[in-house]
Protein backbone atom coordinates (compact mmCIF):
# COMPACT_ATOMS: atom_id res chain seq x y z
CA UNK A 1 0.00 0.00 0.00
CA UNK A 2 2.99 2.13 1.00
CA UNK A 3 4.46 1.66 -2.67
CA UNK A 4 1.22 2.44 -4.17
CA UNK A 5 1.31 5.77 -2.16
CA UNK A 6 5.00 6.67 -3.53
CA UNK A 7 3.33 7.25 -7.10
CA UNK A 8 1.24 10.10 -5.56
CA UNK A 9 4.63 12.19 -5.58
CA UNK A 10 4.90 11.67 -9.26
CA UNK A 11 1.59 13.91 -9.16
CA UNK A 12 3.51 16.85 -7.51
CA UNK A 13 3.77 17.59 -11.32
CA UNK A 14 0.59 17.72 -11.65
CA UNK A 15 0.13 21.23 -12.48
CA UNK A 16 3.46 20.91 -14.46
CA UNK A 17 1.69 22.38 -17.68
CA UNK A 18 -0.45 25.26 -16.87
CA UNK A 19 1.19 28.64 -16.55
CA UNK A 20 3.91 29.59 -13.57
CA UNK A 21 2.38 27.10 -11.19
CA UNK A 22 4.53 24.04 -10.36
CA UNK A 23 7.54 23.28 -12.71
CA UNK A 24 7.96 23.62 -16.43
CA UNK A 25 6.88 20.94 -18.94
CA UNK A 26 10.97 21.20 -19.67
CA UNK A 27 11.56 20.52 -16.28
CA UNK A 28 9.18 17.38 -16.27
CA UNK A 29 10.87 13.95 -17.20
CA UNK A 30 9.92 10.18 -16.75
CA UNK A 31 7.55 8.28 -13.73
CA UNK A 32 10.03 6.87 -11.73
CA UNK A 33 8.04 3.91 -12.03
CA UNK A 34 8.16 0.84 -14.49
CA UNK A 35 5.88 -0.02 -17.10
CA UNK A 36 4.15 -2.82 -16.22
CA UNK A 37 4.71 -2.51 -12.54
CA UNK A 38 1.66 -1.62 -10.11
CA UNK A 39 0.81 1.87 -9.61
CA UNK A 40 -2.05 2.98 -8.09
CA UNK A 41 -5.78 1.85 -8.84
CA UNK A 42 -8.19 4.77 -9.29
CA UNK A 43 -11.56 5.25 -9.42
CA UNK A 44 -11.90 8.06 -12.80
CA UNK A 45 -15.57 8.93 -11.68
CA UNK A 46 -16.68 10.34 -8.81
CA UNK A 47 -19.74 8.14 -8.14
CA UNK A 48 -17.94 4.69 -8.36
CA UNK A 49 -15.37 6.00 -5.67
CA UNK A 50 -17.39 7.20 -3.44
CA UNK A 51 -19.57 3.89 -3.78
CA UNK A 52 -16.52 2.25 -3.46
CA UNK A 53 -16.01 4.09 0.00
CA UNK A 54 -19.44 3.93 1.34
CA UNK A 55 -19.37 -0.03 0.66
CA UNK A 56 -15.69 -0.21 2.08
CA UNK A 57 -15.50 2.35 4.76
CA UNK A 58 -12.02 3.73 3.80
CA UNK A 59 -11.17 7.34 3.23
CA UNK A 60 -10.93 8.94 -0.16
CA UNK A 61 -7.87 10.70 -1.49
CA UNK A 62 -9.11 12.93 -4.43
CA UNK A 63 -6.97 14.06 -6.97
CA UNK A 64 -8.04 16.26 -10.20
CA UNK A 65 -5.48 16.51 -12.85
CA UNK A 66 -5.00 17.23 -16.52
CA UNK A 67 -4.25 15.07 -19.01
CA UNK A 68 -2.86 16.98 -21.37
CA UNK A 69 -0.84 20.12 -21.67
CA UNK A 70 -1.69 22.70 -23.75
CA UNK A 71 -3.83 20.65 -25.06
CA UNK A 72 -1.26 17.60 -25.70
CA UNK A 73 -2.75 14.84 -24.73
CA UNK A 74 -1.50 11.61 -23.41
CA UNK A 75 0.01 12.70 -20.76
CA UNK A 76 -0.66 13.51 -16.75
CA UNK B 1 -8.14 4.52 0.75
CA UNK B 2 -10.31 4.31 -2.31
CA UNK B 3 -8.39 6.74 -4.93
CA UNK B 4 -9.80 8.90 -7.28
CA UNK B 5 -8.29 10.62 -9.73
CA UNK B 6 -10.69 12.80 -12.08
CA UNK B 7 -9.77 14.85 -15.53
CA UNK B 8 -9.89 18.21 -14.58
CA UNK B 9 -11.07 19.14 -18.34
CA UNK B 10 -13.14 16.57 -18.63
CA UNK B 11 -16.30 18.22 -17.93
CA UNK B 12 -18.41 21.04 -16.10
CA UNK B 13 -19.21 18.73 -13.42
CA UNK B 14 -15.15 17.89 -13.08
CA UNK B 15 -14.41 21.81 -13.28
CA UNK B 16 -16.78 22.78 -10.50
CA UNK B 17 -15.32 19.80 -8.22
CA UNK B 18 -12.02 21.21 -8.49
CA UNK B 19 -13.57 24.88 -7.56
CA UNK B 20 -15.53 23.84 -4.55
CA UNK B 21 -11.82 22.59 -3.44
CA UNK B 22 -9.64 25.32 -4.32
CA UNK B 23 -12.38 27.94 -3.00
CA UNK B 24 -14.14 28.50 -5.77
CA UNK B 25 -10.82 29.07 -8.05
CA UNK B 26 -10.05 26.86 -11.31
CA UNK B 27 -6.69 25.11 -11.75
CA UNK B 28 -5.78 22.21 -13.24
CA UNK B 29 -5.20 19.84 -10.27
CA UNK B 30 -6.92 19.63 -6.64
CA UNK B 31 -6.33 17.59 -3.77
CA UNK B 32 -8.00 16.53 -0.67
CA UNK B 33 -8.39 13.89 1.43
CA UNK B 34 -12.41 12.99 2.72
CA UNK B 35 -13.81 10.84 4.53
CA UNK B 36 -15.65 7.42 3.50
CA UNK B 37 -18.86 9.40 3.32
CA UNK B 38 -17.02 11.83 0.54
CA UNK B 39 -18.18 14.88 2.51
CA UNK B 40 -15.73 15.27 5.79
CA UNK B 41 -12.45 16.77 4.61
CA UNK B 42 -10.29 15.00 6.72
CA UNK B 43 -7.11 17.73 5.16
CA UNK B 44 -7.50 20.97 3.84
CA UNK B 45 -7.54 21.16 0.38
CA UNK B 46 -4.86 22.42 -2.27
CA UNK B 47 -3.45 21.84 -5.51
CA UNK B 48 -1.54 19.09 -4.71
CA UNK B 49 -0.20 16.15 -2.19
CA UNK B 50 3.03 18.33 -1.60
CA UNK B 51 0.79 21.14 -0.83
CA UNK B 52 -1.77 19.48 1.56
CA UNK B 53 0.71 16.93 3.18
CA UNK B 54 4.34 18.58 2.57
CA UNK B 55 7.18 16.85 1.24
CA UNK B 56 8.21 15.10 3.73
CA UNK B 57 6.38 12.63 5.90
CA UNK B 58 3.31 12.74 3.26
CA UNK B 59 3.28 9.02 3.02
CA UNK B 60 3.24 8.64 6.65
CA UNK B 61 0.38 10.96 6.69
CA UNK B 62 -1.40 9.19 4.04
CA UNK B 63 -0.29 5.77 6.07
CA UNK B 64 -2.38 7.63 8.73
CA UNK B 65 -5.56 8.70 6.99
CA UNK B 66 -5.68 5.32 6.02
CA UNK B 67 -5.58 3.87 9.50
CA UNK B 68 -8.19 5.97 10.83
CA UNK B 69 -10.50 4.13 8.80
CA UNK B 70 -9.86 0.65 8.28
CA UNK B 71 -11.47 -1.54 5.71
CA UNK B 72 -14.57 -3.12 6.76
CA UNK B 73 -14.93 -4.77 3.49
CA UNK B 74 -12.94 -7.09 1.37
CA UNK B 75 -10.96 -5.19 -1.65
CA UNK B 76 -11.22 -8.50 -3.11
CA UNK B 77 -14.69 -7.15 -3.85
CA UNK B 78 -14.09 -3.66 -4.54
CA UNK B 79 -15.95 -2.79 -7.52
CA UNK B 80 -14.01 -2.11 -11.28
CA UNK B 81 -12.89 0.83 -12.20
CA UNK B 82 -15.16 2.66 -14.80
CA UNK B 83 -14.49 5.67 -17.67
CA UNK B 84 -17.58 8.24 -18.69
CA UNK B 85 -16.38 7.79 -22.13
CA UNK B 86 -14.01 5.23 -24.20
CA UNK B 87 -12.07 8.24 -25.11
CA UNK B 88 -11.13 9.23 -21.58
CA UNK B 89 -10.22 5.72 -21.13
CA UNK B 90 -8.07 5.57 -23.80
CA UNK B 91 -6.56 8.79 -23.41
CA UNK B 92 -5.65 8.53 -19.75
CA UNK B 93 -4.57 4.57 -20.10
CA UNK B 94 -2.34 6.40 -22.73
CA UNK B 95 -0.93 9.01 -20.12
CA UNK B 96 -0.66 6.09 -17.45
CA UNK B 97 0.53 4.32 -19.98
CA UNK B 98 -0.94 1.03 -18.95
CA UNK B 99 -2.92 -1.18 -21.47
CA UNK B 100 -6.84 -0.48 -21.38
CA UNK B 101 -9.11 -3.67 -20.67
CA UNK B 102 -12.23 -2.54 -22.33
CA UNK B 103 -15.27 -4.45 -21.50
CA UNK B 104 -17.36 -3.94 -24.80
CA UNK B 105 -21.12 -6.21 -23.63
CA UNK B 106 -24.38 -5.83 -24.68
CA UNK B 107 -26.34 -4.16 -21.49
CA UNK B 108 -28.36 -7.11 -21.05
CA UNK B 109 -24.64 -8.74 -19.78
CA UNK B 110 -22.85 -5.69 -18.15
CA UNK B 111 -24.07 -5.83 -14.86
CA UNK B 112 -23.17 -9.42 -14.21
CA UNK B 113 -20.07 -8.91 -16.00
CA UNK B 114 -18.92 -5.86 -13.59
CA UNK B 115 -19.73 -7.97 -10.73
CA UNK B 116 -17.79 -11.03 -11.91
CA UNK B 117 -14.99 -8.89 -13.19
CA UNK B 118 -14.01 -7.63 -9.25
CA UNK B 119 -11.88 -11.13 -8.77
CA UNK B 120 -9.85 -9.92 -11.64
CA UNK B 121 -9.58 -6.57 -11.45
CA UNK B 122 -8.57 -7.11 -7.71
CA UNK B 123 -6.06 -10.09 -8.41
CA UNK B 124 -2.77 -8.91 -6.78
CA UNK B 125 -1.22 -9.65 -10.32
CA UNK B 126 -3.55 -7.19 -12.23
CA UNK B 127 -4.30 -4.39 -9.81
CA UNK B 128 -2.60 -1.08 -10.49
CA UNK B 129 -1.31 -2.15 -14.05
CA UNK B 130 -4.05 -1.77 -15.82
CA UNK B 131 -7.64 0.56 -16.93
CA UNK B 132 -10.94 -1.01 -17.22
CA UNK B 133 -13.74 0.45 -19.16
CA UNK B 134 -17.43 -0.78 -19.90
CA UNK B 135 -18.75 0.16 -23.06
CA UNK B 136 -21.73 -1.04 -25.27
CA UNK B 137 -21.82 -0.79 -28.46
CA UNK B 138 -19.21 -0.22 -31.32
CA UNK B 139 -18.24 3.54 -31.69
CA UNK B 140 -15.25 2.86 -29.93
CA UNK B 141 -13.36 1.06 -32.85
CA UNK B 142 -13.85 4.13 -34.88
CA UNK B 143 -9.82 4.44 -34.15
CA UNK B 144 -9.10 1.27 -32.86
CA UNK B 145 -7.09 -1.37 -35.47
CA UNK B 146 -7.62 -5.09 -35.08
CA UNK B 147 -11.19 -5.12 -32.91
CA UNK B 148 -13.33 -7.78 -34.14
CA UNK B 149 -16.84 -7.98 -34.63
CA UNK B 150 -18.28 -9.56 -31.61
CA UNK B 151 -18.54 -8.19 -28.42
CA UNK B 152 -16.06 -9.60 -25.59
CA UNK B 153 -13.20 -7.79 -23.46
CA UNK B 154 -10.78 -6.54 -25.43
CA UNK B 155 -7.03 -5.25 -24.37
CA UNK B 156 -5.97 -2.35 -26.01
CA UNK B 157 -2.36 -0.59 -26.20
CA UNK B 158 -3.12 3.00 -25.96
CA UNK B 159 -1.86 4.79 -28.95
CA UNK B 160 1.09 7.88 -27.89
CA UNK B 161 -1.46 10.27 -27.85
CA UNK B 162 -4.37 8.68 -26.56
CA UNK B 163 -6.62 9.09 -29.58
CA UNK B 164 -5.88 5.90 -31.09
CA UNK B 165 -5.23 2.26 -29.97
CA UNK B 166 -4.64 -1.25 -30.99
CA UNK B 167 -6.06 -4.51 -30.30
CA UNK B 168 -3.62 -6.95 -28.52
CA UNK B 169 -5.95 -9.56 -27.32
CA UNK B 170 -9.53 -10.36 -27.19
CA UNK B 171 -11.28 -12.81 -25.42
CA UNK B 172 -15.00 -13.61 -25.66
CA UNK B 173 -17.41 -12.50 -22.75
CA UNK B 174 -17.82 -15.67 -20.76
CA UNK B 175 -14.36 -16.20 -20.74
CA UNK B 176 -12.59 -17.70 -17.39
CA UNK B 177 -10.96 -15.58 -14.69
CA UNK B 178 -8.09 -17.38 -14.62
CA UNK B 179 -7.82 -17.25 -18.16
CA UNK B 180 -8.71 -13.37 -18.33
CA UNK B 181 -5.91 -12.92 -15.89
CA UNK B 182 -3.40 -15.18 -17.73
CA UNK B 183 -4.37 -13.03 -20.82
CA UNK B 184 -4.04 -9.96 -19.26
CA UNK B 185 -0.66 -10.75 -17.69
CA UNK B 186 0.80 -11.30 -21.05
CA UNK B 187 -0.36 -8.51 -22.40
CA UNK B 188 1.38 -6.25 -19.52
CA UNK B 189 4.58 -8.22 -20.22
CA UNK B 190 4.51 -7.70 -23.87
CA UNK B 191 3.00 -3.84 -23.60
CA UNK B 192 5.96 -3.20 -21.09
CA UNK B 193 8.50 -4.40 -23.50
CA UNK B 194 6.92 -3.01 -26.04
CA UNK B 195 7.12 0.31 -25.54
CA UNK B 196 8.88 3.09 -24.46
CA UNK B 197 8.56 5.21 -21.01
CA UNK B 198 7.39 8.53 -22.06
CA UNK B 199 9.68 11.59 -20.62
CA UNK B 200 7.01 14.58 -20.46
CA UNK B 201 8.68 17.70 -21.77
CA UNK B 202 9.75 15.01 -24.49
CA UNK B 203 6.23 14.19 -25.42
CA UNK B 204 4.42 17.71 -25.04
CA UNK B 205 7.26 19.17 -27.43
CA UNK B 206 6.64 15.95 -29.82
CA UNK B 207 3.08 16.51 -29.73
CA UNK B 208 3.39 20.37 -30.23
CA UNK B 209 5.40 20.27 -33.63
CA UNK B 210 2.97 17.46 -34.94
CA UNK B 211 0.06 19.54 -33.97
CA UNK B 212 -1.49 17.14 -31.58
CA UNK B 213 -4.59 18.37 -29.81
CA UNK B 214 -7.11 17.07 -27.44
CA UNK B 215 -10.40 18.88 -27.44
CA UNK B 216 -11.81 19.34 -23.66
CA UNK B 217 -15.01 19.59 -22.92
CA UNK B 218 -14.12 22.42 -20.87
CA UNK B 219 -11.83 25.54 -21.95
CA UNK B 220 -8.28 24.57 -21.13
CA UNK B 221 -6.27 27.35 -18.79
CA UNK B 222 -7.08 28.32 -15.42
CA UNK B 223 -9.19 30.59 -13.45
CA UNK B 224 -7.02 31.96 -10.48
CA UNK B 225 -8.78 34.53 -9.78
CA UNK B 226 -12.15 32.88 -9.29
CA UNK B 227 -14.34 34.93 -11.31
CA UNK B 228 -15.83 32.19 -12.92
CA UNK B 229 -13.73 32.81 -16.35
CA UNK B 230 -10.77 31.16 -17.58
CA UNK B 231 -7.89 33.59 -17.25
CA UNK B 232 -6.15 35.17 -20.66
CA UNK B 233 -2.96 35.51 -20.76
CA UNK B 234 -0.09 36.35 -23.11
CA UNK B 235 1.48 33.77 -24.97
CA UNK B 236 0.43 29.47 -25.00
CA UNK B 237 -1.68 27.94 -27.91
CA UNK B 238 -4.89 30.24 -27.86
CA UNK B 239 -6.94 27.00 -29.17
CA UNK B 240 -9.40 26.30 -26.41
CA UNK B 241 -9.40 29.35 -24.25
CA UNK B 242 -13.00 30.46 -25.14
CA UNK B 243 -15.83 28.99 -25.42
CA UNK B 244 -16.37 25.45 -24.68
CA UNK B 245 -16.28 23.30 -27.65
CA UNK B 246 -15.40 19.67 -27.55
CA UNK B 247 -16.92 16.09 -26.48
CA UNK B 248 -16.43 14.01 -23.63
CA UNK B 249 -18.57 11.10 -24.84
CA UNK B 250 -20.47 10.30 -21.82
CA UNK B 251 -19.13 13.29 -20.20
CA UNK B 252 -22.12 14.34 -17.99
CA UNK B 253 -20.67 12.68 -14.42
CA UNK B 254 -23.95 12.94 -12.54
CA UNK B 255 -23.29 13.43 -8.81
CA UNK B 256 -20.25 14.95 -8.08
CA UNK B 257 -18.67 15.69 -4.33
CA UNK B 258 -21.45 16.81 -2.17
CA UNK B 259 -22.25 20.17 -1.40
CA UNK B 260 -22.01 19.96 2.07
CA UNK B 261 -18.43 18.47 2.15
CA UNK B 262 -16.60 20.49 -0.17
CA UNK B 263 -18.36 23.32 -0.16
CA UNK B 264 -16.43 24.23 3.32
CA UNK B 265 -16.33 20.91 6.02
CA UNK B 266 -13.14 21.58 8.21
CA UNK B 267 -10.81 19.39 8.75
CA UNK B 268 -11.02 17.47 12.10
CA UNK B 269 -7.86 18.45 13.84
Amino acid sequence: MLRRFAVVFCLAALGGCVDAQGPRPSNLGASKLDLGEPGIQWYTTWESAEAEAKRSGRAIMFVAAATQCHGVSGVF
Amino acid sequence: MVCVRLESYESAEHQQYVRTFLNGRFENSAFCILAPDGQEWLSRASRGPEQVLGRSGATAALHRYALMYPAKADSKDASVQDFHSFRQALNVASADQRVLVLINAPAGQEAKLRESLRAVANDKSVIGRFHFDFEQGSDWKANVTGSSNQPGIVLIHPGEFGMSGKVLKQLPLNAANDQIIATMRQANTQFAATTEKKVYSQHVAKGTREGIYFEGAVPYGEDRDGDGEIDHRGGGRGRGGVGGRGTSGRGTSGRGPSGRGPSGSQPRR
